[in-house]
Formats: structure tokens, sequence, C-alpha cells
């Protein structure tokens, strides 16, 4: 405000605002909205003249990919500081569900599954419609299994089990020993607090400082800023010597931003995220000349429960079931669409019938596949239900009984011969018909997920401006970036992409050379 | 140019300082006494906010005040006070945890931990149902207290961005 006051012109005028400044400010009244429009701002004239801090490398976000990037930074030898706007950190890597995707690993081989980064890519270029970008892409596959190697070897993360995500033709999802990213996360940061890395809770990006070379040479901040509200917090400016690395996530809780590049996905959805998944970072690079990609594929997640609030367990249920039990529109009575399927075919298909849907399974099935934990917790807070009878389960439902046990009828002689006639889903070598019980069952609603869309990157993590061109001292990694998934993410590989290019932003931002 | 702008003073602003002063006339924010005798309400709180009949509280402490407010009877005090009272009442007072300083700056997790053993926390609270709220997968059991502990204003239940936890929050 103070530097807007200096531009107006006129004594009348200055003398008018400054009696008036705090008044408007108190209700909420805009100077614009009084017609006194300030001096238009050149970002290369507010370059501050005195920094508040400064760090070789300045990372934003303390989720997997901030922290993969903050620990190699560090490593080579880098003076780093990761800034967090919330008052936790972790971000969404902090409650996520702990799957991994990862090929040709160790675990994958004691387990006798045959994987290479060749069919993982191919995955991912089929579930993204063949709209990634195959270098990025390539690199995620072919890079997975030493990202897993590194956090669980260097970081000491453990990973316990091996699971199946729709579209990948087959199981490698590596999942943390408590089934969330806090097992990794929590571990990546004791390690950059080991190795001296500084982090800062509550401190706001507002803004990047870009030079008259259009280098990126620090950032503006609020400190001590209190989520959301946007009234709270202290100008900072924080100086990055060699660069600043973007990890701050993705944009599905940001409604008016999901609405501008998918206007069906208002506030009837709802979504997975913590709340501070917001946009505003993503914006705030764009204003530095940073390009975006692909902001119209929002992911939904098919497997996410009416029933409960945010992930919940559903999810944790639902995906170790797919491949096991059937998925039915609870109108007919029968099976819809292929359960293992991939994200956006099986959300669209749910939301196509508009109402929630039911997948179930029986308790050898349950007991085989489903974390025992999620059970337990996902039966206490209702979202689950445990049945003696397929007709109980048919009834509580609303189901039409005869025709739901005869899908079932149906779907258990597909599961005999491992093969789907109808819908070609996928049937595990270990699937058993559907006939023991009890028997589990929960609702299924799609929740905004993932955005696959968000900055354009090159293979050394270096953010590409409107020119084409990487900008100088500019990285990022993870959600915020686009283009790696294309149209659709494929379970797991979140994580993968965040170390991965977490670790390539940090190595290389580490090799820039000081401006100044 | 002049004469517009004072029309304007005149037009818009005055009415919107007058509607101001309304809305703190109605809602009047508590004053912030450094020394305030604890249960001495009136000297922040202009307004009555005791009941009609209440004992008076003015020489009190929180351990008087518990005599009558138990879980039995006259209901629990936990979610009527905010937790500024509560430190007030049982002899903690500003300074002690926002130091002496003329600007009273937010309070740090560690300043807390002084007084509060995180380990005997957890413990305490180890059987409340779903979930022990001060241990949890995914942030362990050194969360900020203030996130759910406010003490001049309402407390909150943190873990219900995500969950359906029915915490009392004190």
């Amino acid at each position: 405000m103070s530097d807007d006051v200096k531009n107006l012109k006129g004594a009348s005028r200055r003398d008018f605002i400054k009696s008036a400044t705090g008044i408007a400010i108190s209700t909420g009244i805009v100077l614009g909205g009084l017609g006194i429009s300030p001096k238009d701002t050149d970002a290369k004239e507010s370059i501050p003249k005195k920094w508040d801090e400064t760090y070789d490398i300045v990372i934003i976000g303390s989720g997997f990919a901030g922290l993969a990037a903050a620990i190699e930074a560090r490593n080579s030898g880098a003076n780093v500081v990761v800034i967090e706007k919330m008052p936790v950190y972790g971000g969404n890597s902090i409650i996520n569900g702990g799957d991994f995707s990862a090929c040709g690993t160790k675990m994958q081989k004691e387990a006798g599954i045959n994987d290479s980064p060749e069919l993982m890519l191919k995955d991912m270029l089929r579930a993204g419609l063949y709209l990634n970008n195959p270098e990025l892409a390539k690199i995620v596959a072919y890079q997975s299994n030493d990202a897993l190697e590194w956090c669980a070897n260097y970081i000491g993360a453990k990973f316990a089990r091996l699971n199946f995500h729709g579209g990948h033709s087959v199981k490698r999802a590596h999942q943390t020993i408590n089934a969330s990213g806090s097992e990794l996360v929590n571990k990546m940061l004791s390690k950059a607090k080991e190795l001296g890395v500084k982090m800062y809770l509550k401190t706001k990006l507002e803004r990047f400082i870009v030079n008259n070379d259009n280098r990126v040479i620090g950032i503006e901040v609020k400190k001590d800023y209190r989520f959301p509200d946007e009234k709270t917090g202290k100008k900072t400016y924080i100086k990055a010597s060699k660069a600043v690395i973007l990890a701050s996530g993705g944009f599905s809780r940001d409604i008016n931003l999901r609405k501008i590049h998918d206007p069906r996905l208002d506030e009837r959805f709802e979504s997975t995220n913590h709340p501070g998944a917001t946009g505003e970072a993503i914006m705030a690079a764009c204003m530095a000349n940073a390009m975006d990609v692909h902001m119209d594929w929002i992911q939904l997640g098919p497997w996410t429960s009416p029933d409960e609030k945010g992930f919940g367990y559903v999810p944790l249920f639902c995906e170790r079931l797919v491949g096991y039990g059937p998925m039915i529109d609870p109108k007919t009575g029968k099976r819809f669409f292929k359960e293992t399927g991939n994200r956006k075919e099986r959300a669209d298909a749910i939301i196509l019938i508009g109402h929630p849907v039911v997948i179930l399974g029986d308790s050898y099935a349950v007991n085989k596949q489903v974390f025992p934990a999620a059970l337990k917790k996902g039966l206490e807070n209702g979202s689950i239900k445990k049945f003696e009878t397929l007709e109980d389960l048919a009834k509580n439902y609303n189901m039409p009984l005869a025709q739901f046990k005869n899908e079932i009828t149906k779907w258990n002689s597909f599961v005999e011969k491992k093969k789907d006639d109808d819908f070609d889903c996928m049937i595990f070598p270990d699937a058993k018909p559907t006939i023991e019980p009890p028997f589990f069952a929960a609702r299924l609603w799609p929740k905004v997920h993932h955005t696959m869309g968000g900055l354009v990157i090159n293979e050394n993590a270096k953010v590409i401006g409107f020119d084409m061109k990487p900008i100088a001292g500019f990285y990022a990694a993870g959600e915020v970036t686009g283009g790696i998934h294309g149209a659709v993410r494929l379970g797991g590989v979140a994580m993968a992409d965040c170390i991965v290019f977490g670790r390539i932003a940090g190595k290389n931002a580490a090799k820039e050379i000081p401006w100044g | 140019m002049k004469n517009f702008l004072n029309k304007m003073i005149i037009l818009i602003i005055i009415p919107i300082i007058s509607f101001i002063g309304f809305v703190n006339i109605i809602m009047a924010v508590p004053k912030k006494i450094i020394n305030a005798k604890p249960g001495y309400c009136i000297q922040c709180h202009e307004n009555k906010v005791l009941p009609d009949g209440h004992k008076d509280t003015e020489k009190m402490g929180l351990k008087d005040c518990i005599i009558c407010h138990n879980s039995t009877k006259k209901g629990n005090l936990k979610t009527k006070l905010t937790g500024s009272h509560f430190h007030m009442l049982s002899g903690i007072g500003c300074d002690d945890c926002h130091g002496n300083n003329e600007i009273k700056n937010s309070v740090e997790y560690d300043k807390c931990i002084n007084c509060h053993d995180v380990d005997k926390l957890v413990e305490k609270t180890k059987n409340l149902k779903p979930e022990n709220p001060h241990t949890s997968p995914h942030y362990g059991k050194n969360l900020d207290c203030n996130l759910c502990h406010h003490q001049h204003s309402k407390s909150e239940n943190y873990c219900n961005q995500c969950h359906n936890f029915n915490f009392i929050v004190p």
C-alpha cells in the first residue's frame, strides 16, 4: 500500500488517500473501486533494495517433491530453505495413501512380477491418451526404481506391500508400511533437518522476483501467515542466490481456478486434498513468465466415498478389491464398467450413472487384500459395511435382488475362468468367486484428486517460459508441473514423479552459478 | 476535483465510519488487560458475561470454578471459556506466555511444551474415541497445540478438515 501511495500524483488526491486509506481497507473497499488506479507496476522495478534473508536455494512446498529437492540440493553443498504456507508440513504427501509406483524393483522380483520401464512408460502414455510429454514420462518410468531405492535405503522409509492400481499392467505400487505418505515425508523431514536445511511453516509465497535479465532472483513471502486469512502475515524478501524451486502441489481445492478450466467441477464436488491445495503459486509463476499446460485435465478419484470426509478409508478398500470383487450400480443390480479401468474412465462412468455405486468383496478377498487398519476405520465410521449374506447387502443398497444375484453368479463364472466377457476386467490369478461370508461393501462417488496440468518443465526440471526457453534460476517439480501424466495420472505415479523430479531439480539447482 | 472528493467523503466514508462504530458497540470486543484479576470479568468485558444469580467471581481462581463446574454439575467450562481464561484463572498471566514485551507476538509451540509434557498428554488421551487427538499417523505427536487449542478465540478440531471426529476441544 505504501508503494501505491508514493506513486499517486496530485496533492489533494494524496491527502485524501492518506486520510481515507485506513477506512477503505477496514471496510474492504479497494482503491480501484473509487476510480483511483495506482501507477502500473513494472516487475523489474520492484526488486527490493534490501533482502531480509539470503539462501542459495529457496524451495516452496514441503511435500515429497520439495523435500526431495531440498535434500539433494543440500547434499550438493547448497544452503537451502524450504517454506510452507500451512501450519503443518507435508501438504498432500503426508496424508496420501503411500503408494509408490516403480518398475523392475526388488519387491516385484521377489513376488515373481515381471515388469520393466518400457511397460510402465507404455501404461503411463496409454492412460495419458498420449498427451504426456514422452521425454518427461520416460524419465519418471526409467528412474522410478532408483527413486524408490533412495527412499528406502537413504531416507529409511519402509515399504511393506505391492498393490495394484487401475490402468497399470502389473502390480507395481509399493505401499509404505503405515499405508500413508507420512512414513516417507516424516523421514524426509528428519533427514532434511539433520542435514541443516532451514524450514519455515506459515510462510506464503506472494510473488517471484525477476531481474532485468529475466532471471528469478528471489521471492516475496508473507511470514507468520495464518491460512486462509489473507490479511495476516508480514512481508519478507528472500533472496535465492542460485535458484528458486517451486514444489507447491496442485489446485484440487481451488474451486474458482478449477471452474475456469473445467466448469463441471464446481462446489458439488468434494476433494481428497488438504485445504491448502490452491493455485496461487502456479498463477504467481505464470506472472513471472512460466508457461502452463494441460490445466483442464483435472482428475477425479473414482474410489472415494460420499459417506466420509476427504480421502478417507474407502479408497484403500476399493482399490485393493478391484480385480477381486465386482462394482455394482445399485439401481440395476448389475456391473457397469471395467473395475480395473483407469481413474478417468471409471470416474466418468460413475458420473454418467449419476448416483453412487457399490464396490464389494467377500471375506476371502477383503482379508487377503485390504489393509486391516483401513478396514477397521472404515467400518467404524460407517463408510464400509459388513453383511452376513448377499441378500442383506442387496437390501441395504436397495438393489433388485434377483438381478444382483444373477450378476454375482455371472461374475463368479468369470473369476473361475479368469476372463471377464462383459467388461474385460483384469482378474488376478489368486482371485476367487465372491461366495465366502461375511461380505463387505462401500458406496463410491468421485472427488477431485489431482491436477495433471501445471508448469512446463524440461528434463532438468527447469521451468519453461512463454518464449519457449528455460527461465534462468527457476525450477519446478511435482504436482505443480504439467505434461508428465497427460490426460490421466496413474495410481502411485505421483510419488514416483515427485521423488524423481524433486531430486533432479535439487541437484541441478545446486549447480547454478550465483547471480550476485 | 477537490469538491468531488469532499462529496465522496460525505456520501461514502462517513456512513461507513458510523456503521463500524455501531458494530463495535454491539459486539464489544473484550479488552486485554495485562494485569487483570482473572475472576473480575468486567475489567475486560464491558458487557455482562455471567448469568443472573451467578456467584461473585472476583476473588476466584480455576480451583474455585470447578467446585460447581464439573462434569456432574452446572456444565463443563471446557467449551465455554477460551484457553486464555483457563491460563489466567490458574495464575498464568499474559506475560508468562507472551513475554514482557510491549508488542505481544504469537506464542510458539516451544513455549507450550515448557509446561505441558507432550508424552503425558498423549498418554492421558490414549483411550479417547475414535482416535487419540494428541498423536496421528500423519504428524506424530508434535503438532502445534494452537492448531486446535486457540487461546483468544473458540478452539477448533483441526482433524475435522478431513476426518469426522467428535472431540470436545477445550
